[in-house]
């Protein structure tokens, strides 16, 4: 009987903590790696999975290298090579953090909060800490979450010559918009 | 004063090799995708089906449909609004597992008349699929999706 009655707390515990987790399937991933010399590398990816707890500030996201799209293939195909992103070894890119400052946002009341964000974001197989602030819009039932940062390419074990040439953005630009249901 | 034959030659060399280079440079740089609709599918699937492979051994799935054109056959479980375009789900209602379409920009009016309960082909290049930590789930993207039928 105890046995049953732990089992079924269990249930409803884990239940009532899926429960509060807001997900997307269709977040947009952006970078911008332009630079003067060359306009090209910049892409983005619109079916990354995100998650956001509102009760404890968890924030997350997942990427599939390959689904970054541009507008030229032939940057598409380097993006994707083993000089670069290596997405046949490294299929994805995620981010796993919180929002530090949660106090500050009231999921329960529309506006919109800045937040501060702390987490690991692993890209190429590595992995390295990552702060950043971005912004939450609550509208009703709605959370909207948007981040912008940039990151250091060779920190992420990305070397090329194209970079040193000045052609590839050394800190490229990241955009994180997710609109969680 | 005239040239020799020789040195003529050689600089009308020199101008075409000058020229087909910059072409192609030209060429490689400005090049865009093929409309989708004018490319020929590797495979051709039912949803269900098509997820069951990845759930299987998503290595092997990955290696016979990462980057490959395919047409995917099955019923539209979700609309996901993304940015400005929309995304077009098509789920295994029982594991939760799902496969998701993102339109080609110049395709998108497609997308937005397709309903759920709709049933669909798409036919877009696919990027793979892996197991999502965060959904607990076997999940499979395109790219640059276009509406077959």
């Amino acid at each position: 009987m105890k046995k049953t009655i732990c089992m079924l707390a269990i249930v409803f515990v884990s239940g009532a903590l899926f429960a509060q987790k807001k997900t997307t399937t269709s977040a947009t991933v952006a970078f911008d790696a332009t630079t003067n010399l060359d306009a090209l590398p910049k892409a983005d990816n619109k079916t990354v999975v995100a998650a956001l707890d509102p009760k404890s500030g968890m924030i997350a996201f997942e990427a599939i290298v390959k689904s970054f799209s541009f507008k030229n293939p032939m940057m598409q195909d380097h993006f994707n090579s083993d000089k670069w992103l290596d997405s046949d070894k490294f299929p994805t890119v995620v981010f796993k953090g919180k929002i530090t400052n949660l106090k500050a946002v009231d999921f329960k009341k529309d506006g919109t909060y800045l937040t501060e964000v702390k987490g690991d974001l692993t890209i190429h197989g590595i992995t390295k800490p990552l702060n950043t602030t971005g912004s939450v819009v609550v509208t009703g039932k709605a959370i909207s979450a948007t981040a912008a940062f940039t990151i250091k390419v060779n920190d992420y074990g990305i070397i090329n010559k194209a970079i040193d040439n000045g052609k590839v953005a050394k800190e490229p630009k990241i955009t994180i918009t997710a609109d969680f249901k | 004063m005239s040239l020799k034959p020789a040195v003529k030659k050689i600089i009308i060399t020199a101008i075409t090799i000058f020229i087909i280079t910059c072409c192609s440079i030209w060429y490689i740089f400005t090049e865009k995708f093929t409309d989708t609709v004018k490319e020929k599918a590797d495979y051709a699937v039912n949803v269900l089906s098509f997820i069951n492979e990845f759930k299987i051994n998503d290595s092997l799935a990955n290696k016979k449909y990462a980057e490959k054109i395919i047409e995917v056959t099955g019923v539209v479980t979700e609309i996901e609004m993304a940015d400005s375009t929309v995304n077009i789900k098509l789920a295994d209602t029982t594991s939760g597992s799902y496969v998701i379409f993102a339109f080609q920009q110049q395709h998108l009016a497609e997308a937005k008349i397709i309903k759920e309960g709709d049933k669909v082909t798409i036919k877009g290049s696919c990027s793979g699929g892996t197991y999502s930590q965060i959904l607990e789930t076997e999940y499979i993207v395109f790219k640059r999706c276009v509406l077959s039928k």
